[in-house]
């Protein structure tokens, strides 16, 4: 049976026509979906892409070192309000150490008056050694050593930062502090100056992840780079065969060209080593108590 | 919350938190203002508001610090989207169980700092850090948290803290 399809069945032309208009209508539908789902979501994807920026500044600093922008203002502006916020406590406290706590002070100041006649004694002994030891290197012919002066700072704020560790200081580049400066306590090297303004300044603590020393093992002088681990520290790229051994007295070798040599960084708490790798891991306990750390000297350069 | 609100928070955020809170540290470890304050943010608002917030107390705390840009703005973001979720699910922001939360996400982000410091520095001692300074701070800041959530939650305060339009986030 013949059956005329002459209506039925499109020209080559209808079918295109058709098919585009399918496909228009499909995008349309398509582009409103989206549209629905983007205004529906709006804030759920403002956050996913903040999320991403931050995560994509992340992998950028993980490569190419930290970003410092703002940090200056924020420093001097932070700095400026714990001035304030911290001087009605330290006054407190200095009236209350200075005045009502004086149970004892008498026992301790006759302490301190024997220590500083041993130190006195230890001190004159220690000059002697120090004379002796230039006059031979002057007929060595070896470079003098160059002993910095130092600029005396008191600490007015502890940072808590989840992966850092800094403290501010009440000292800035008006008293002529600036970036990279080592600083040491009595007990040996704190950190060095991260960031300066004009009058506080921040320091970055050797527990500071971020933070880098180039020390050596007092006893023998083996090498090694020492790391910031927040609760500690490590010695890193230290030989498997190296002779480390717990209670050993890390300095600052000098090589850094950021600390003075022989300057007391910590002592080795643990050595652990590992046959699948060529370095040994040990762990620093640093010889500053960073939890009561008030005052501090900055070395000039 | 009011945009002055946030204002003050920034501005007054890292000098309270090192210079205020120095002497309430104990062992090295002092509470977290900042994450107490998010906490109370994100329980007051919603997961949008209070994320935004914590990018924002990261960031800062960020440049206030040594640690890469956008790192604690990310850490703590996420502590925000926690507590906004949490408070729009909960019923009794006076109950002192609330803070639980808040201790659990301290613990959180300081294994994701733990991963992060691990993969980008290496070596990092995870049990010393959670036992020695999570734990600790956690506690720390729960605590802290707790008596901050009974000031707030004074009627005069949140009045004081919160826009007219309450239930409309952002």
């Amino acid at each position: 049976m013949a059956v005329n399809k002459g209506p039925l069945t499109p020209t080559p032309l209808q079918q295109e026509e058709r098919v585009s208009g399918n496909l228009a209508a499909g995008s349309g539908v398509s582009h409103n979906l989206m549209n629905r789902f983007i205004v529906k979501h709006k804030k759920s994807i403002a956050i996913l892409l903040l999320f991403s920026v931050l995560f994509w500044l992340l992998t950028i600093q993980v490569k190419i070192g930290r970003f410092s922008i703002l940090e200056k203002p924020v420093l001097a502006v932070s700095g400026f309000v714990e001035r304030i916020v911290t001087w009605p406590f330290k006054t407190t406290a200095a009236i209350v150490n200075g005045y009502v706590f004086l149970v004892g002070t008498e026992r301790e100041n006759r302490g301190l008056h024997e220590e500083v006649d041993r130190l006195k004694v230890e001190n004159a002994a220690a000059n002697e050694l120090l004379l002796e030891n230039e006059r031979l290197r002057d007929v060595l012919n070896f470079k003098n050593l160059e002993r910095p002066s130092s600029i005396s700072v008191k600490v007015i704020g502890k940072e808590l930062s989840p992966a850092s560790s800094t403290v501010t200081i009440n000292k800035g580049s008006d008293h002529g502090i600036q970036k990279d400066m080592a600083v040491i306590t009595a007990a040996g090297v704190a950190g060095k100056i991260q960031s300066v303004s004009s009058r506080t300044a921040k320091i970055i603590l050797l527990t500071d992840p971020a933070s880098t020393l180039a020390v050596r093992v007092q006893r023998n002088r083996e090498e090694g780079l020492l790391e910031g681990k927040l609760v500690n520290c490590a010695l890193k790229y230290v030989s498997y065969y190296a002779d480390i051994q717990k209670g050993d007295l890390l300095v600052t070798s000098g090589l850094d060209g950021i600390y003075p040599p022989g300057l007391a960084v910590g002592t080795v708490v643990t050595v652990t080593k590992h046959e699948a790798v060529a370095f040994q891991t040990v762990i620093v306990k640093p010889a500053v108590s960073f939890s009561r750390l008030e005052e501090a000297l900055v070395l000039r350069k | 919350m009011k945009p002055r609100v946030y204002v003050v928070i920034l501005l007054l955020l890292l000098p309270l938190q090192a210079g205020l809170l120095t002497p309430l540290e104990i062992n090295g470890i002092k509470p977290d203002l900042g994450l107490a304050a998010l906490y109370i943010i994100g329980l007051l608002t919603g997961p949008a508001e209070a994320t935004l917030a914590g990018i924002g107390i990261g960031l800062l705390q960020d440049i206030g610090s040594a640690s890469f840009l956008g790192f604690t703005g990310l850490t703590r973001g996420l502590v925000g989207l926690g507590s906004g979720l949490i408070g729009a699910r909960v019923l009794d922001r006076s109950s002192p169980l609330i803070v639980v939360f808040l201790a659990l996400f301290i613990l959180i982000e300081g294994m994701l700092i733990s991963l992060f410091l691990q993969v980008t520095y290496g070596e990092v001692p995870f049990f010393s850090l959670l036992f020695y300074r999570h734990i600790p701070q956690a506690l720390y800041t729960s605590i802290l948290c707790l008596f901050l959530l009974r000031f707030v939650n004074k009627r005069g305060i949140l009045s004081l803290l919160k826009r007219r339009e309450t239930g409309k986030e952002l």
